[in-house]
């Protein structure tokens, strides 16, 4: 039996924590744009498919948006719990 | 003069986006960056094998090399996995030690400026033998795609399949789902493209600007780069690592988390006593 094993996952040293957080605050950035162009360009091929413009196309910009809304949601949901 | 001179730097910067065959193997093309990889993979694998041949209790200087990220990432995924650690390590070091030494391919000697003399569209141009393989987006989209794969493997793992789906993509509450289900799918997509792109769009660009340096500048300019370009090609490999690990936990956070903890301390025990094994 050692001492690290009563140690607690909230307890471990903040210098294991960092770096996985600079990869998530990075990624973020990242990651709010390019569900936006997801949507977009979704939204554009299935209105050129389908000859429904601009339906898809605003539809996709709000899935985008919704979408980075999430991964803000996601992050922050994991971090808080 | 000034024409010649940008002559001159022209035809010493040669871009292109994606890989270039060199050659065919029935209907596969080998690219240059195909060679980049075995390079990466052959300097691996001699290096495990020297490893798993010569290492001792207590480490040499170059063994000490070796196992530093091994010690450093095991650290960082114990404190987020302290049970699951041992089964995540080898997967998230892999990922990192091959998007390291494919970064530093590019660094070599003769890299991006030895090659075979072409004509396209009329115009000679040099096309390099050796492409770093970062510098390519069938690669890093192929690693995303597994790493992908890996972290929607450990949610299925430690939720269930069923678990999985629904903690993925049924709403709370429920008359949502259809209104959030494409919303997950664009995040899940944003992923691995985030992932991919990233890796490729920096390693790319660090290409680019040392091509630009060494045919604009002379003798010691461009090897201020190449020091950054060594700074980069580390801190890519180690987001590249740890966001996949971050995934991991993203996924494994539904139910997964607690569960460890409480039923598996003799698991927990051994795995203490096998990283401080390690760590000596």
């Amino acid at each position: 039996m050692s001492t690290r094993q009563s140690k607690e996952p909230d307890e471990r040293p903040a210098s294991t924590q960092r770096p996985a957080n600079w990869g998530l605050v990075l990624d973020l950035g990242m990651r709010l744009g390019l569900s936006v162009v997801i949507g977009v360009v979704a939204g554009v091929l299935l209105d050129k498919w389908l000859g429904t413009s601009p339906l898809f196309t605003l539809l996709g910009v709000a899935v985008g948006i919704g979408a980075a809304m999430y991964s803000i949601w996601d992050v922050a949901r994991n971090e808080m719990r | 003069m000034p024409e010649e001179a940008a002559e001159h730097s022209e035809s010493l910067i040669h871009v292109a986006i994606k890989g270039e065959a060199l050659f065919h193997l029935g209907p596969i093309a080998v690219t240059n960056s195909m060679v980049g990889t075995l390079i990466a993979t052959v300097v691996l694998a001699s290096l495990a094998f020297w490893a798993s041949r010569n290492s001792s209790v207590v480490p040499g200087r170059f063994q000490g090399i070796l196992e530093f990220p091994l010690e450093f990432l095991g650290g960082v995924i114990r404190g987020q996995h302290p049970t699951r650690w041992r089964a995540i390590l080898p997967a998230v070091i892999t990922i990192f030690l091959l998007v390291l030494v494919a970064n530093y391919v590019g660094l070599l000697p003769g890299v991006g400026t030895i090659g075979v003399h072409v004509v396209e569209e009329g115009h000679e141009a040099t096309v390099p033998i050796i492409r770093p393989a970062s510098a390519d987006l069938n690669f890093t989209l192929a690693l995303a795609l597994v790493a992908f794969v890996l972290f929607v493997s450990w949610g299925i793992r430690a939720n269930g399949l069923r678990g999985y789906l629904k903690e993925t993509f049924v709403a709370n509450p429920p008359y949502m789902t259809p209104l959030m289900t494409p919303i997950h799918i664009v995040s899940e997509l944003s992923r691995i493209i985030s992932l991919s792109m990233r890796l490729f769009g920096n390693i790319f660009a660090g290409e680019i600007l040392l091509a630009v340096m060494l045919a604009l500048t002379f003798a010691v300019v461009p090897a201020i780069f190449l020091g950054l370009e060594m700074i980069f090609g580390a801190v890519q490999a180690l987001v590249f690592a740890l966001l996949t690990l971050t995934y991991i936990t993203l996924a494994t956070a539904g139910h997964g988390g607690g569960h460890d903890e409480a039923h598996e301390p003799a698991r927990h025990d051994a795995d203490d006593a096998a990283l401080r094994a390690g760590a000596h």
